[in-house]
């Protein structure tokens, strides 16, 4: 966490965890996260626009949206920082703040609520951020090929769709991994 | 821990205590990730909260804006105020993060998976 900005090796990356509600961002986030409690807030207004101004704050106007937040020490001078939030309409404005700069994304998305995570795989595609999607597989869920979640949600071909359990540190580890070799593959296509 | 969307007082009284019922930080906007340094302690520590103390504190070691949240224990878009007062007293320095995807070169993609394998 000790930063030398003297020192051109200090990096902080920083990737995103996008998904409905009850999709195990905080689960996956809490999975590889070396750092607990991991949820702080966020304060919106009733519309989801951030709070500029507090006047109305005492009526019911106000709610707060978890956001989880995760950090891995690869090395002394190397974090991959994680950032869970809802992709959720009303929440994009946080997700545009937190979007800039970001290595890329996962998308989680559960068999039983595809549609919830149409709204995170059109922001992330629009803006060219890339992402990957991650089916976490419930219990009791039924198992759906991956050709066919793919189609239902229209993800293209070259973004990578694999199944996890957001519980097991070892599957969460796979999806970085998955994220940064798709991320580093795009950067090679743009350069 | 709470459902997403539990209606929470806790935070909205602390923001009142905290940054005077602000929402919106000054100054020029800053990552999450961006590096908080403390470049100045104030003679007159009068006019200052003890959550701006505390965050001067932390970043005597250079230190994240969400890692400053988490050990404030305050929601990022208040630490996010309490930090742009410290940048417009001159206390603090804050410094975009070094790392945006775009310059992510092969030789850090490469040691980030290593990285992330040996965990
Ligand atoms: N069976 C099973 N339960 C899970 C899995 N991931 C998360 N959960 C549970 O689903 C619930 C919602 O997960 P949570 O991480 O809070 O979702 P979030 O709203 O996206 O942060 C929690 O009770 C988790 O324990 C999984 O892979 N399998
Ligand atoms: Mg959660």
């Amino acid at each position: 966490m000790d930063y030398a900005r003297s020192d051109p090796d200090t990096l902080a990356i920083k990737i995103l965890i996008a998904g409905g509600f009850g999709v195990g961002k905080t689960t996956l986030v809490s999975a590889v996260s070396e750092i607990q409690p991991l949820s702080t807030e966020e304060l919106l207004s009733d519309r989801g626009a951030r709070i500029d101004d507090t006047s109305g704050v005492e009526g019911k106007t106000t709610t707060t949206v978890a956001l989880d937040f995760g950090r891995i020490t690869l090395r002394e001078g190397l974090w991959i920082y994680l950032f869970g939030t809802p992709g959720q309409d009303r929440f994009w404005f946080m997700w545009d703040e937190l979007a800039i700069g970001a290595l890329g994304a996962v998308v989680l998305a559960d068999t039983r609520r595809l549609g919830d995570a149409f709204p995170a795989v059109d922001f992330f595609e629009q803006r060219r951020i890339p992402y990957m999607v991650a089916v976490n597989q419930f219990d009791g869920a039924r198992r759906h090929d991956p050709a066919v979640v793919r189609r239902a949600l229209a993800v293209p071909g070259h973004v990578p769709l694999m199944v996890c359990d957001a519980r097991d540190r070892e599957s969460a580890k796979e999806v970085l991994l998955t994220l940064v070799r798709h991320a580093r593959e795009m950067s090679a296509v743009r350069a | 821990m709470a459902a997403d969307e539990d209606p929470d007082p806790g935070p909205l009284v602390r923001m009142f205590a905290v940054t005077g019922g602000r929402a919106r930080a000054v100054g020029e906007a800053f990552d999450v990730i961006a590096v908080v340094t403390t470049i100045g302690m104030p003679y007159d520590q009068a006019g200052l909260s003890p959550e701006h103390l505390a965050a001067l504190r932390v970043a005597t070691r250079p230190t994240t804006v969400a890692d400053i949240g988490t050990r404030l224990r305050l929601p990022l878009n208040i630490t996010r105020v309490l930090l742009s007062d410290l940048r417009r007293e001159g206390l603090v320095s804050i410094e975009a993060p070094a790392a945006t995807a775009g310059v992510l070169n092969e030789r850090i993609y490469q040691e980030v998976l290593n990285g992330l394998r040996a965990l």
